[in-house]
């Protein structure tokens, strides 16, 4: 049984894709928690997807990839925020945005000159980490903890009170903006190295299992940190075992613990409420 | 009344972006320290606009309106609020202390103290440690009072306090009130029970313009209740009256 | 658009726009109302596994993308109703899940092909009776539905409720899963919103009643279907992304409308500027010429290579996939199709590489015909009908040479003569670029020429000269495959065991993987090999020969740790 959980972190290459789980799962652990706090997991899903016009612009203008994909992040998620203040929910306005943005991507990524599989790079591969993406993944995750930690008076207050946060001397447009921008922030380190689907699995996996069984916003981040960091690497561990795709392996396994917690909770209720009557 | 004056509102008026018609004009009134008011009007009467002037959130479309030096509180209706997020009755209580503070400023053990003492005073000690969502509605009214207690500002603003409460419930919160007037606060409460009115020091009548502003005794006449309501007053027997209402829809929210 | 609309593909693709405007403008409304956009997105995008079930046990595909868009969305109308989680995350987990299953079955069950990467990609330009009789379908019963349940959804919008288990909900999550299915087709999974959502939206801002809202989402979706359609017909660009653009350009009009009519153009004003900005960068494509001279279309670069070299300048070529664009991810343009219309032939690469060949041909009408250069070339190579990267084996490059000049004197029979004589000579270079590639890898000793590739795309270059390939990093040709963290550990003990010395990423895909198990192994990372596509016109690597001599030269200096050079003459 030890041998199960410690045989795959002997090999470099599985090591190296634990190493990163573990920097992104305390990072997306705590922001996810906010995400879905919030309601935009739509936006943390569809995000990634305006980065295309960004990357294709990024290398018909010869600039670093990276600079792109962050311009258009920030395009995208400023875009996203200020479109909500129409009647639109915030679903809606992020599908708009980002329709718009892959439109733009596609017509920009025709012209002779856009190099070829500039999309590939959304499907970031976790084997593939380099050191880098490590790099970036702490100095990322040092960054969002500290200002989650400083933020969270404020993120609780408006959360929870957004109509009379202007009241209570908070501005939650001004918070939204924050928020989108660690979001953007996020993506860009994250797709890169583990690609689209996994960032989005990541974020909001650990974050709603969490919600299932906290009382409190403090404790469920600690836990959605816990969730995103144990069930990525069991899943990672899965893969190697069982010889399956190792990012599909992840989610599934951060799915498998939403599952599981919503089935240990129903059944919890059916044994309270027997005990109680 | 003898008390400081905390807020001045000199011919006021204010509309929503878009909207053709202001939500509220003509308005003049004051706020002194230790006085209860009550705003008297219907849905849809400005009550809810005037108290998003006083609190900034929204720009004031012509006269004077002078809080200097004054911060305010604002408890909401708990209608309001999200049931569904994760905060405890002292967290919620916290944040009167958060709104206190710069951003990066977290609350400390005597902020915490002080949220225990203002739940104490509410009478909700016993449940600080349940979830906000999981309280009765008289409950999470009182946690929001106590949240405006904590911010511990001299002007205190209640949108509708006693809507949601059972008797026992309105009866501690109505002696709360009046003990923090007692206190030198100054307290505006909007309300459409004519009795609540009744109560207090001052009562402003409000139907998208100002009726009357003075005391109850003075300013309650029939005419001006009336004219508040858009309605007709019918006599019951033994002096008692009751007032027949039209139905206003479409409170700006 | 006069011109145009002679055309019968074109006709058919705005009918297939009209058609969705209609099920997308009723159903639209609803999303819009009901806070159902990302639901909609994520059904369209969770078709993935279904589209690689259809492929792997021979079913049709729109059925598999209907199976998983159904099953989709009843799990995610079932599990949105929790107050705690929120709608949005249960959907993003389930859609992740979904795709997650995808992948594994694409990479681990079935061993994918490129295909399924292509159905993804939808195109108006492409559309068959089928697609027509299914948009007809999805219009008529979002027209029933919300004739038949719209109170009810008014009523539970204006309440504000979240899905739940009723029988009322389960009906519009169904619809919409099936209009996003019929919109695959036309548009894609990633734009299935661009009908479904953005008209709404933008009639939304304008407009406050139900029956005045669904109306102009109707005419409003089919102005700016049949605007894209034109659109990409005049600059020559996919219609799907040319009609999201239209669509979203519309919204910010419509946004900078209402902020002036509410006279605070600030916070939409602003972003609408941005978003209209970044639109207006988007460029524009070239348009096929033809001269007089008999046209002569070929699906991939090297096949067009070929062609030209053989038949230039008596025919004219054209090549539907650009040096730059990705095969898995091909988007037909209105020139490819016209061009596939006028052609006097058309060379098709086959073996599977090029599936959607065969809808191009289909959709243009075209009596021109349609050679497979890769049956021609693997002809009598009996078992080996599995990898398409014919063209890397100069021997079947050969037979497909002449398959080639067939159909090229066919299509311009006056210049038999000059077309035989290129032919020959063409054939006599490519036979001393075998020999002379046959005798530089030759050069590398034999317990050194093992490799390990990004993709299983070398392996009839490797075996006719040679090379062992020990593993391959990828375990699947589409794009979204990933392999497993066992398979990897296997192939970096099997690197060093074997003593490979080097790993070759392949040109134009993300090479991450390749140079970690490189750095992890101390192999060393070889120069990009040349698989699918040809270079950037006028580099090494952008004619046939040129991409075989490259590819020889690559091998070679990476094997031999820079000891071999193979300087051949292509």
């Amino acid at each position: 049984m030890i041998g199960w959980i410690t045989d795959p972190f002997g090999e470099p290459i599985v090591l190296r894709g634990a190493v990163e789980l573990v920097l992104l799962g305390v990072l997306s652990g705590g922001l996810g928690c906010w995400i879905v706090l919030s309601g935009v997991s739509s936006t943390a899903e569809s995000l990634s997807h305006g980065m295309l016009p960004g990357l294709v612009g990024a290398a018909l203008l010869g600039i670093p990839l990276l600079l792109g994909g962050a311009v258009g992040l920030v395009v995208a998620a400023v875009a996203i925020a200020l479109v909500q203040r129409s009647p639109l929910t915030p679903d809606v306005a992020t599908s708009v945005v980002i329709t718009g943005l892959l439109g733009a991507g596609v017509l920009l990524g025709l012209s002779p000159s856009a190099p070829a599989g500039l999309g590939s790079l959304l499907f970031g591969d976790l084997l593939g980490v380099s050191d880098l993406d490590l790099a970036l993944a702490a100095a990322l995750g040092v960054v969002v903890t500290l200002l989650l930690f400083l933020l969270h008076p404020t993120l609780l207050l408006t959360g929870f009170d957004r109509l009379n946060a202007t009241a209570l001397g908070r501005s939650p447009a001004r918070l939204d903006l924050v928020l989108a921008v660690l979001l953007a922030l996020a993506t860009l380190v994250a797709v890169q190295a583990l690609g689209t689907l996994l960032v989005v699995a990541m974020l909001v996996g650990p974050a709603a299992t969490a919600r299932l069984v906290s009382r409190r916003v403090a404790p469920m981040m600690l836990l959605a940190v816990a969730i995103a960091v144990v069930a990525s690497v069991a899943g990672l561990a899965a893969s190697y075992h069982a010889n399956l795709a190792a990012g599909a392996c992840v989610v599934l396994a951060l799915a498998a613990a939403f599952c599981m917690t919503l089935a240990g909770r129903g059944i919890a209720h059916v044994v309270l409420a027997r005990s109680a009557a | 009344m003898t008390g400081a004056r905390l807020l001045v509102v000199d011919d006021v008026a204010a509309a929503y972006p878009g909207a053709a018609v202001p939500a509220i004009a003509s308005l003049t009134f004051e706020v002194r320290a230790g006085e209860r008011i009550a705003v008297l009007g219907p849905n849809g009467g400005g009550k809810s606009t005037l108290f998003r002037l006083i609190t900034g959130e929204l720009a004031l479309g012509g006269g004077r309106l002078d809080l200097t030096a004054v911060r305010c509180a604002f408890v909401p209706q708990t209608e309001r609020s999200r049931l569904d997020f994760p905060v405890t009755a002292l967290d919620v209580a916290l944040m009167g202390a958060v709104s206190r503070m710069p951003w990066w400023r977290r609350p400390g053990r005597a902020d915490r103290e002080l949220a225990r003492e203002a739940l104490r005073r509410v009478g909700l000690a016993a449940v600080e440690d349940a979830v906000f969502g999981s309280l009765s509605g008289g409950q999470r009214q009182r946690v929001l009072v106590a949240r405006a207690l904590v911010q511990d500002a001299p002007l205190l603003l209640l949108d509708e306090p006693f809507s949601a409460l059972d008797v026992t419930g309105a009866e501690r919160l109505e002696l709360l009130l009046r003990e923090l007037a007692a206190e030198g606060r100054g307290i505006l409460m909007a309300t459409h029970d004519l009795d609540q009115a009744r109560a207090a020091d001052r009562v402003l009548c409000l139907n998208r313009v100002q009726i009357a502003f003075g005391e109850p005794a003075a300013a309650l006449t029939r005419e001006v209740i009336e004219r508040t309501y858009g309605g007709a007053i019918v006599d019951l027997a033994a002096g008692a009256a009751a007032l027949l209402p039209t139905h206003h829809h479409g409170e700006r929210r | 658009m006069p011109g145009a609309l002679d055309l019968p593909f074109f006709r058919d693709g705005v009918a297939e726009v009209l058609l969705l405007s209609v099920a997308a403008g009723v159903l639209g409304t609803w999303v819009v109302l009901r806070g159902l956009a990302f639901l909609s997105h994520a059904v369209g995008t969770a078709t993935f596994p279904g589209l690689v079930l259809a492929d792997g046990l021979g079913f049709s595909a729109v059925l598999g993308a209907l199976g998983a868009a159904v099953l989709v969305a009843g799990l995610m109308g079932a599990l949105a109703g929790r107050r705690r989680t929120g709608p949005d995350s249960i959907i993003a987990l389930v859609l992740a899940a979904a795709l997650a299953a995808g992948i594994v079955l694409a990479s681990d069950v079935f061993d994918s092909g490129a295909s399924i990467d292509r159905l993804l990609f939808g195109s108006l330009l492409l559309i068959d009776a089928a697609d027509l009789r299914f948009a007809a379908f999805a219009a008529l019963a979002a027209l029933a539905g919300s004739l038949l349940l719209g109170p009810r959804w008014l009523a539970d919008g204006f309440a504000g409720r979240g899905l739940g288990p009723a029988a009322r909900d389960v009906v519009l999550v169904l619809l919409i899963a099936f209009v996003t299915v019929a919109s695959l087709a036309a548009v894609g999974a990633l734009l299935a919103t661009v009908l479904l959502v953005v008209p709404a939206a933008t009639t939304r801002l304008l407009t406050a009643r139900m029956r005045t809202w669904q109306l102009s989402t109707i005419v409003l979706a089919a102005l700016e279907g049949v605007g894209g359609m034109w659109l990409a017909f005049e600059a020559d660009v996919p219609p799907g992304a040319a009609i999201a653009v239209i669509a979203v350009g519309v919204f910010i009009l419509a946004a900078l409308l209402r902020a002036a009519v509410a006279r605070r153009p600030r916070g939409l004003a602003t972003a609408a500027l941005a978003v209209l900005g970044a639109l207006l960068l988007a460029g524009c494509g070239a348009t096929a010429q033809s001269d007089g001279r008999p046209l002569v279309v070929a699906t991939t670069t090297q096949l067009a290579d070929i062609a030209a070299a053989i038949g230039e300048p008596d025919v004219a070529v054209h090549s539907i996939l650009r040096r730059n664009s990705d095969a898995h991810e091909y988007e037909p343009r209105p020139s490819d199709v016209r061009a596939v219309a006028g052609a006097e032939a058309v060379l098709i690469s086959g073996l599977g590489f090029d599936a959607w060949a065969g809808e191009i041909v289909k959709a243009s009408g075209t009596n021109a015909p349609v050679i497979n250069a890769g049956a021609a070339a693997t002809a009598g190579a009996g078992a080996d009908m599995q990898d398409p990267h014919w063209w890397l084996d100069p021997a079947a490059g050969l037979r497909a040479t002449e398959a080639v000049e067939a159909a090229l004197i066919r299509a311009a029979p006056g210049a038999r003569a000059a077309i035989s004589a290129r032919a020959s000579a063409y054939r006599a270079r490519l036979s001393r670029l075998d020999a002379a590639i046959r005798e530089c890898i030759a050069r590398v000793p034999a317990r050194e020429r093992r490799i390990v590739t990004d993709h299983d795309a070398l392996g009839r270059f490797t075996r006719r000269y040679g090379i062992d390939v020990v593993g391959v990093v990828m375990p699947a040709a589409v794009s979204r495959a990933q392999a497993s963290a066992g398979d990897l550990a296997t192939l970096e003990r099997e690197i060093r065991r074997a003593g490979v010395r080097v790993v070759f990423p392949e040109a134009g895909l993300s090479s991450s993987v390749a140079q970690r198990i490189a750095v992890d192994s101390d192999a060393a990372v070889g120069d990009a090999l040349h698989a699918d596509a040809l270079g950037p016109e006028g580099s090494r690597s952008g004619t046939y020969l040129g991409m075989l001599a490259a590819n020889a030269d690559a091998l070679a200096r990476g094997m031999s740790a820079g000891g071999v050079s193979c300087e051949v003459d292509a």
